[in-house]
């Protein structure tokens, strides 16, 4: 009864579903046509690398987000943990502390959380949204605290010369964002934990019955993001050269947009990493656009929402078709 | 052929469940290089005989016997440690994972370092599992775009590349087309030269006697025998697998004259694989759907009812064509009263009220306006009526019990004036009391006029409650017997492969 669709089985790597662009691409291209003609500057060298750089941070939160969801979950407090492990990497460079063991806190503050959130969906089971809503607070209330709601600044210029250095000629924010992306697309498509991923949001019961712990592959899931989380707490208060106790509030809400955005699904396992890169451009093109034009960031708020909708629009009608 | 000792000997194992024993004392000897088949009614208990084998449950009392020797499964690592590999019913496969990677799921080939695939061995090997199987698919498709034969064979895939000893297949053949079928068998008599042991689950007595060498009987959750099938016939199994005590408890006045024409169905045929479904049903009556677990049963109510897709056929109730979906259907007097009344019945942290005046709104408050006397007198009403053993119309209903929860559940629809019942499954996870009351129940909404279709796996219901029955088998309606001819080795003989 199948047999007419025998040969077209899409191998799981990147680059294969191209073909099959989903809305998202052809999103991408209106938006960089539409901008590019109203606006001289936006389709300009140092504007396009500009948006580059200011979607790394990001990426580095969509892409874990990506396994998250993939695995049936999701992670409300990414935003408040990078936020939380950029303060304590802040504090403890002001108070003379150095670059390794600011950066080892960072991480470990990450990896804290990641355990937290994954100990509580997968072994108490506590559905993914309450959990880290429950997170969500605790770090957000922490990096006020500890900060007493004021900006962490004097950090020496250790930090500030990361985000402003290069690796190989690649301006330092990209170098991590594809070494991020090389990590997780590594990791979801060349590893067990990565398959594991796919079944814990498909079919976890298949995973238990192949002897497999799941539940441990499950609280990983989380850790991951953590990890993430800490690392690119390094980047951000680089980049500011100070830890704002607010700096990353409601990044969550645009890595879940970008992850939506580029094909995700949040119900049947089905994932595809490269698309949430695609959705982090999308996002980045449109606030810069926006920027460019004179938009009030409230209204770049309205218009991403709209971003999610149209995208899922157009896959919902090719599904059909 | 026979061998000296089994492989692995299950002895004396027994399985309660809250309510129910599911097994009681069953021994099953699996030999080697033999087909061991596995045979009972549903709920006879060879899925929890299997799933205590596979290490998925845990039984209350009992040994295995390995060799001789005694062991315990106490999870599906052991099991799989032991050279047990099973090819589930339900599927276990993971839908966005490609052909190989399903198969290996869990024993993924690494290179260098442990956790990192080796992609190009682990798709040398699918390929070759496949290509024993027949099965010409690229191993990079993902499964979730294959069709139910498809994945039904890399499930099979997934079991045979494990190099299992003892190789549990439950109905494989349920999906798969003849040719496919053929092919299983080819592997099945050359993986038994090879001294694996086989245990088969089947309701196709063909395949009983084209590949068993030994057969187990269950029913009941007991062992009934263990026979050879040069020493058997089809009608001896049909008889060992039935032959339960009758309850007297559900006798009733059946219907002698029955009125108008209240649902009649022609060639209905709906997106969930059900087709060619005829049946008719008049006011009065008690018309039984009988059939295996996977039948197609629940697929023909839910058609009838406009909650799945229908791709052919027509439907009509009361002479009137129906169709449009669940809201036109519940307007027009037709009530479904699903199997999973938990999941799609009841809203279990409301109230005994919420519930009971759930579907009837529209009918009691025409206006916008919910009027709470009126509400709660509908409601008390409806509690009489249904004998409702609740302490309050407030009480939540997850309090309740499932007897109860199942009257609410017909006390819904009662409300609303409807004409056309169809019971899915009503006394699943029921008490014995209870059961006879909800059967009363039925019995006085047919006396009232109103006409049932009831769905049921247990023979013994459909024989002593229904007027009469259909039959289902492989997704299509397999026969109709009058009262006459209604007993269990005759439903049993329609709902199993008989050829």
């Amino acid at each position: 009864m199948n047999d007419a669709i025998s040969a077209d089985g899409a191998p799981r790597g990147s680059g294969s579903r191209i073909a099959a662009a989903p809305g998202v691409a052809y999103i991408l291209v209106i938006m960089v046509l539409v901008f590019g003609a109203l606006s001289k500057d936006f389709l300009s060298a140092p504007n396009l690398l500009n948006v580059g750089m200011q979607s790394a941070i990001l990426l580095m939160i969509a892409l874990p987000m990506t396994l998250i969801i993939i695995s049936e979950g999701l992670d409300i407090s990414l935003g408040a943990v990078l936020t939380l492990a950029s303060v304590v990497l802040a504090l403890i460079l002001a108070r003379g502390g150095g670059l390794a063991l600011a950066l080892a806190a960072a991480v470990g503050v990450g990896l804290v959380f990641g355990l937290a959130n994954g100990l509580l969906v997968s072994l108490i089971k506590m559905p993914p949204f309450v959990a880290t809503l429950g997170t969500f607070g605790m770090a957000q209330g922490l990096a006020l605290a500890v900060t007493d709601g004021q900006s962490v600044v004097g950090l020496g210029e250790s930090l500030e010369s990361i985000y402003a250095g290069s690796l190989l000629g690649v301006p330092a924010p990209l170098a991590f964002a594809l070494g991020a992306y090389a990590v997780t697309h590594g990791l979801l498509y060349h590893t067990r934990f990565g398959g594991y991923v796919f079944a814990i949001g498909g079919n976890r019961e298949a995973l238990v019955l192949a002897g497999v712990r799941a539940h441990w592959h499950h609280v990983g899931v989380y850790v991951f993001g953590g990890l993430m989380a800490g690392v690119a707490a390094l980047l951000l208060t680089s980049r500011m050269n100070a830890g704002h106790p607010t700096a990353a509030i409601g990044m969550e809400f645009d890595a879940i947009v970008a992850v939506a955005v580029g094909g995700t699904s949040f119900e049947r396992g089905d994932g595809w990493l490269f698309g949430t890169v695609l959705g982090v451009m999308a996002v980045g093109v449109l606030r810069n656009g926006l920027n460019l034009l004179g938009v009030a960031s409230s209204l770049q708020v309205v218009s991403i929402g709209l971003l999610v909708i149209v995208a899922l629009l157009i896959d919902g009608f090719k599904r059909r078709a | 052929m026979a061998t000296a000792a089994p492989l692995l000997e299950l002895r004396g194992i027994s399985k309660q469940f809250p309510g129910v024993c599911a097994l009681d004392q069953v021994s099953f000897p699996i030999y080697a290089g033999e087909v061991n088949m596995l045979l009972g009614e549903n709920g006879a208990g060879k899925s929890t005989l299997m799933k205590v084998l596979y290490g998925a449950y845990r039984a209350d009392a009992g040994d295995f016997l390995y060799h001789g020797r005694t062991l315990a499964i106490g999870s599906p690592a052991d099991a799989r440690t032991l050279g047990i590999a099973v090819i589930f019913q339900e599927f276990s496969l993971v839908p966005f994972l490609d052909i190989a990677h399903n198969i290996f799921l869990g024993r993924e080939p690494y290179r260098i370092v442990p956790g990192l695939i080796d992609h190009r061995a682990m798709h040398a090997e699918a390929r070759k599992v496949l290509d024993l199987l027949g099965m010409e698919y690229d191993t990079r498709t993902l499964v979730h775009r294959l069709g139910v034969a498809q994945q039904q064979l890399v499930e099979i895939a997934k079991a045979v590349s494990q190099n299992a000893r003892i190789l549990v297949m439950d109905e494989p053949t349920a999906a798969l087309s003849e040719r496919e079928t053929a092919r299983l068998f080819a592997l099945i008599r050359q993986l038994k030269r090879e001294g694996v042991a086989i245990v088969y689950i089947s309701h196709r007595l063909a395949e009983v006697f084209a590949l068993g060498d030994r057969i187990t009987v269950l029913r009941d959750g007991r062992k009934v025998a263990t026979l050879l099938p040069s020493a058997t016939t089809p009608d001896e199994l049909v008889h060992l697998m039935v032959g339960r005590a009758v309850d007297t408890t559900y006798a009733r006045n059946f219907c002698d004259q029955p009125g108008e024409l209240a649902l009649q169905v022609q060639g209905l045929a709906s997106d969930q694989g059900i087709s060619g479904v005829d049946l008719e049903l008049r006011a009065g009556e008690i018309v039984g759907l009988a059939g295996l677990v996977g039948s197609g049963r629940t697929e023909v109510a839910r058609a009838i009812f406009g909650a799945d897709k229908v791709t052919a056929g027509t439907v009509r109730v009361y002479g009137e064509p129906l169709a449009g979906g669940p809201n036109i259907a519940a307007r027009r007097g037709v009530a479904l009263i699903p199997e999973n009344r938990k999941q799609e019945g009841l809203a279990l942290i409301r109230s005994v009220q919420d519930n009971l005046l759930l579907a009837s709104l529209a009918k009691l408050f025409p206006r916008i306006w919910f009027r709470p006397a009126d509400g709660r007198r509908a409601c008390m009403e409806t509690i009489d009526e249904l004998r409702i053993a609740t302490p309050s119309p407030l009480r939540l209903v997850r309090y309740l019990s499932g007897g109860n929860q199942q009257k609410i559940v017909i006390g819904k629809w009662l409300k609303a004036g409807c004409r056309l019942f169809i019971f899915d499954e009503p006394t699943r996870g029921i008490d014995v009391g209870a059961k006879a009351e909800i059967f009363n129940l039925i019995g006085e909404l047919v006396k009232s006029g109103a006409a049932v279709l009831m769905i049921s796996s247990e023979l013994l219901e459909i024989v002593h409650v229904c007027d009469r029955a259909y039959v289902m088998r492989d997704k299509r309606i397999a026969g109709h017997l009058e009262r006459g001819e209604l007993s269990e080795p005759n439903i049993l003989r329609l709902a199993m492969h008989h050829e």
